[in-house]
């Protein structure tokens, strides 16, 4: 693992003949060509993002707006015990096998024909683990003979696939400074790659990359300007380049040393340019008076080289935020036709509300437009897709507030964002991109009665609302060439839940009432649902099994929305916990 | 009382009929014995074992809510044993009562009525059975235990804040060594001043004097990295609690580290008071706790406790004024 790895498409199919020989003694162990077919194939679903380049859409026909409503359910999986919360995973499915995890850091196996229990694990988990926000997991890796997922602990656990042993566990960082592993790993040609969420003082966002056999180290690339990123040599740090170049270009005095941008959403690859794409979180401190600058790289997207941890490319999304814009969200590559060229994109929908349209081989911004129906922290993009801020919509500065409350800024959209952690999905048939998105936004205000570890403390006050009577979440089908939204589905509860396309002209997703639903791709018509029990928060998915079109969803309401509240609150008040996996199928007879 | 039928009546159900008159008698000791201490019931409905003033009294402890790392307030020593000013009250509080006295650490979350949620009132999502009985070092403020949400709802109202106990207020320490006059909040335009991460002082020190000073803003993980760095020159001064400042000044006799007599113009809180709080259902048992911590305050046992820990101690404005020893 010392030497650099061959990178490009010439070099790999080599090492990959190596690597399928060594572990060919296993009858059905997953290759990295396995994944990087995984949007091709329909018996498995080996990627979170059915496909490393998380397009989440599936060639299967099978299954169409003619007999979805044939749809049914065939075994549904309890994960039992108390911890009934917060259940965002997407399964895996090999060899007649599923593979998903749940809330507290725990995984199962299962059977995917008959829901039966395989093998369980459970991370002991130690005392005063702090994550921020609930004790969620959101998918395994698979690769070669074993499984790997994160933990609340912030640790990666390998386990073997068929007997579910531990194999290793490596402490990534340290829960007690706050942090978590929440996201699902992604593998690329046999590095296992993480970031991290959280944290309090000093912290850093950081991807990580593992050798997914062994859990040794191989990279660590800090997201935040300044910051020393490092190769392993024979067990040994080796300095491999400052981020950003040095420290202090777009950070005053040593506020780069603590800059959060926490990776912790995790990332996708792309083949075409070799390229992790991954998100980084919003800067610290919160306050950005604090530190005027761009704050680079928070708040951003990132093209880093997996071989290395090399950042290739950044685009910020959100300069100096001072409302808590996330730039984590999945960056999907896709291709597109103009002019006749073939143009290799890649597209994001931000908590900033804006869609952006970006060149995936150098970053450069192609086109943006506003998905969410109003925003007020900026009005526009310029040319380069660098936010034309509206000085009016940014909070204040607490350090100015004397005596009473300040005034109250109202922000489109809420700092839990137009769109949050679950992901989008891109149909390769309508060329449309299927957003989940919420229509809130936020008061905030600097609160000069606030208190901290026993100390006054200059803290803001904000709450959120929805931003109209009768619905928050909408399903929007949006063009990325144009912007257009071409339908929309109004949901009363926030939507929470990623989004599945299939060539059979559908749409999946869940909603916090509990419904699996599913749409016409073209028109956004409501063509099935089906009651799981509990809120729906997670990623469906579909594949095949003897010549039948399967569907699964994790169904359990929590997360982060039952966590902040405001008058949200008053929406999802009566949803009630779970943890249950449910199975669908089309029988045989009803496909045509 | 229901509490206790109700486990009975559950392990009854649970057991083989045969069996049921033995393990009934010994449920019901098991029982009266665990819920005494609240901690039966709470896990097996999954609730905070949220004892009243009979429950705690009977249970023979009490579980005194404490910061954790967090000198020289409240702290554990190598031993594990907790020290710090707060702990010592904890002890004084448990002998008042009679009780065996139980530290319950707090790890800080990002606001005072979070940590009141997760350590007071409800309990933290992740450990909703665990909740201390009463919280040392929760600020005293009529306006915050007010403050009202959009809505119009009391934001604290599932807690009573009560019993302060110490005025607190933010200082100025500097190196002597690095000065020719004392510091002022000016001499911080030439030399670095340091300051605990997220703070009140983090935020002031960036933003004062037009945010001249912001360049020369350190910031550590809490006041004892920030007076490491002086020690070693880092820093030539540094912003924090004053209470902190004494006892990391006469943790430092080797330097000269001196109380500057600063004022920090436009600051929204100089001074607070510290009290305690208690679940807004369990006002009995913050009777009996605040009139121990009251004797305390009267009689100099507390005074003695700040003096033994070489910080002044300075009386909430409550006692000030009944008493009339204004600081």
């Amino acid at each position: 693992m010392t030497q650099s790895l061959p990178i490009g498409k010439l070099s790999r199919p080599l090492a990959l003949t190596a690597l399928a020989l060594a572990i060919s003694v296993h009858a059905h162990a997953v290759t990295f060509d396995d994944m990087l077919n995984d949007h091709l194939t329909t018996d498995q679903v080996v990627t979170n993002g059915m496909g490393l380049h998380g397009q989440r859409y599936s060639p299967l026909t099978t299954l169409n707006t003619d007999n979805v409503h044939q749809l049914r359910p065939v075994w549904a999986f309890s994960f039992g015990g108390e911890k009934q919360r917060g259940q965002e995973s997407q399964p895996l499915v090999k060899d007649g096998v599923m593979y998903v995890t749940g809330s507290y850091s725990r995984m199962w196996a299962v059977d995917a024909y008959t829901g039966e229990q395989i093998w369980q694990y459970e991370a002991r988990l130690p005392d005063g683990i702090m994550p921020c926000c609930d004790v969620i997991n959101r998918g395994a890796a698979i690769y070669g003979d074993k499984v790997y997922f994160g933990t609340l602990d912030a640790r990666l656990v390998a386990l073997d696939r068929e007997t579910g042993r531990v194999q290793w566990i490596k402490r990534v960082a340290d829960y007690q400074e706050g942090h978590a592993i929440t996201s699902a790993p992604i593998i690329i040609d046999g590095k296992l790659i993480t970031g991290v969420a959280g944290g309090e003082f000093g912290v850093v966002g950081t991807v990580f990359a593992f050798d997914a056999e062994t859990g040794d180290e191989l990279w660590t690339r800090p997201v935040i300007e300044g910051h020393m990123g490092y190769v392993y040599e024979n067990g040994e740090a080796v300095e491999h380049g400052i981020t950003g170049g040095e420290a202090g270009l777009t950070w005053p005095g040593d506020m780069w040393q603590q800059g959060g941008g926490a990776p912790w959403l995790g990332g996708f690859y792309d083949v075409d340019t070799h390229s992790l794409l991954i998100g980084t979180g919003n800067p610290a401190p919160w306050n950005s008076h604090l530190r005027p600058g761009d704050n680079l790289y928070s708040s951003s997207r990132l093209a880093i080289d997996p071989d290395d941890g090399s950042i290739k490319w950044h685009f910020q999304a959100t300069p100096n935020d001072g409302w808590d814009y996330d730039g984590v969200n999945e960056v999907i590559s896709f291709d597109y036709e103009e002019n006749g060229s073939v143009i290799k994109a890649a597209a994001t929908a931000d908590r900033n509300g804006f869609f952006y349209v970006l060149n995936r081989e150098n970053g450069e911004f192609i086109r943006g437009f506003p998905f969410a129906d109003k925003i007020t922290w900026a009005d526009g993009l310029d040319e380069n897709g660098r936010p034309l801020f509206n000085p009016e919509g940014r909070p204040g500065n607490p350090a100015d507030t004397e005596g009473e409350r300040g005034e109250a800024v109202a922000a489109y959209p809420a700092f839990l964002g137009a769109k949050n952690w679950n992901p989008m999905a891109y149909s390769q048939d309508t060329g449309l991109f299927y957003i989940p998105s919420n229509e809130w936004m936020m008061d905030i205000w600097n609160e000069p009665v606030s208190y901290r570890k026993g100390a006054a403390y200059l803290g803001a006050g904000f709450t959120i609302r929805p931003a109209n009577d009768d619905y928050i979440g909408v399903l929007r089908a949006v063009d990325p060439l144009t912007g257009e939204e071409v339908w929309r589905h109004e949901n009363r509860a926030p939507l929470w839940g990623g989004v599945m396309s299939t060539a059979g002209n559908l749409i999946f997703t869940g909603t916090p009432e509990g419904y699996l639903k599913a749409f016409d791709a073209t028109t956004g018509e409501e063509l099935w649902g089906f009651n799981t029990g509990s809120g729906v928060v997670a990623t469906p998915i579909t594949w095949e099994m003897d010549g039948e079109q399967y569907v699964s969803v994790v169904s359990g309401w929590g997360g982060a929305v039952p966590l902040w509240g405001g008058e949200v609150a008053e929406v999802i008040k009566d949803f009630n916990q779970g943890g249950m996996l449910w199975t669908f199928k089309l029988p045989r007879e009803y496909a045509q | 009382m229901w509490k206790r039928t109700l486990i009975v009546l559950l392990l009854l159900i649970l057991q083989a009929p045969a069996w049921a008159e033995t393990l009934a008698t010994r449920a019901v000791s098991a029982a009266v014995s665990e819920v005494a201490g609240g901690k039966a019931s709470a896990e097996l409905f999954r609730r905070p074992a949220l004892r009243n003033l009979d429950e705690v009294m009977e249970s023979g402890h009490i579980n005194i809510g404490l910061y954790e790392n967090f000198p020289p307030y409240s702290y554990r020593d190598e031993s594990g044993e907790a020290r710090g000013i707060d702990a010592e009250i904890g002890r004084a509080i448990a002998a008042g009562l009679g009780l065996e006295f139980r530290p319950f650490w707090i790890k800080p979350g990002s606001s005072l009525g979070r940590d009141l949620g997760n350590n007071v009132s409800r309990g933290h999502y992740l450990r909703p059975t665990e909740v201390a009985d009463v919280m040392m070092r929760v600020p005293y403020d009529r306006a915050f235990s007010y403050m009202r949400d959009s809505t119009g709802e009391y934001i604290n109202k599932s807690v009573v804040m009560f019993g302060p106990y110490q005025r607190e207020e933010w200082g100025l320490v500097f190196d002597a060594g690095r000065f020719d006059d004392e510091a002022t909040l000016g001499s911080f335009l030439h030399q670095r001043i340091g300051a605990e991460h997220n703070t009140m002082p983090a935020t002031y020190l960036t933003a004062v004097l037009g945010g001249q000073l912001r360049d020369n803003v350190r910031h550590y993980r809490d006041v004892g990295d920030a007076f490491a760095a002086m020690a070693s020159g880092e820093v030539a001064g540094i912003m924090a609690m004053r209470g902190e400042l004494e006892h990391y000044v006469a943790q430092h006799p080797e330097h000269d580290f001196r109380l500057a007599e600063a004022r920090f113009p436009g600051i929204s809180r100089q001074q607070w008071d510290i009290g305690m709080a208690v679940r807004h259902t369990h006002r009995q048992l913050g009777y009996a706790v605040e009139a121990v911590v009251d004797r305390a305050v009267r009689e100099g046992d507390l005074g003695d406790i700040f003096q033994a820990h070489a910080l002044v101690y300075r009386m909430p404005d409550f006692y000030a004024e009944i008493l009339g020893q204004a600081e």
